[in-house]
């Protein structure tokens, strides 16, 4: 679309997405984030404004997921983001897990169902990825 | 895995920057595999090799 994976590193340490590497990477970031400001400026009402600025910012989203499909890694680094994806899953998987226990135990002290859905479907949609993962590359590898 | 990358590397007039580009890795995999902390695929090995020009693996790889 927009950018071009060769202006970006893969982001390693602190979260997910982009690390600019060039300055045209810079650049990039600065030119999709000014408009989110300059729309401010347009004298658009509450609902117009939170339309076009969320329109714009998920424009952003698929340019940066679009980039991160489409950046090169040699074996090597496959390797490393592989194991280091597979223990931030674990690792959010245990947190989950743990975030739905204390919840569960709180609805039975406070007699009153407290417990977050979203949590639930966080894990369910984890243990599905993970299936139709193995399924893929099990009849591809 | 040992490897005599390092030594074939300086003999052929490579840096490992320019060994990393001939051979589709970065420069960190090289480095990686020059102090054996890597194993490569055995694809990979082949592609090293040829661009060391040697023929066989066995001449740039040894298992431990």
């Amino acid at each position: 679309m927009f950018g071009r994976p060769e202006w970006f590193g893969r982001r390693k340490y602190g979260g997910w997405g982009l690390s600019p590497k060039t300055w045209q990477g810079w650049a990039y970031i600065l030119v999709m984030a000014l408009p989110v400001y300059a729309f401010q400026a347009l004298g658009l009402n509450g609902e117009g404004l939170f339309a076009l600025t969320l329109a714009w910012i998920a424009i952003f989203i698929l340019d940066i997921i679009d980039i991160m499909a489409k950046l090169k890694k040699d074996e090597r680094e496959k390797q490393i983001e592989s194991l280091a994806e597979r223990n931030s899953a674990w690792a959010m998987v245990a947190v989950i897990t743990a975030g739905i226990g204390y919840q569960v135990s709180q609805s039975i002290v406070n007699n009153a169902y407290s417990v977050d859905m979203f949590l639930f479907a966080a894990l369910i949609a984890g243990a599905l990825v993970k299936g139709a993962t193995n399924a893929y590359l099990e009849r591809r590898m | 895995m040992k490897t005599k990358i390092a030594e074939l590397r300086r003999a052929a007039g490579l840096t490992q920057e320019e060994l990393a580009k001939k051979a589709d890795v970065t420069r960190q995999t090289i480095i990686s595999l020059e102090q054996g902390r890597y194993n490569p695929s055995l694809k990979l090995a082949y592609d090293i090799t040829k661009v060391l020009g040697k023929r066989h693996v066995e001449d740039v790889f040894e298992q431990d």
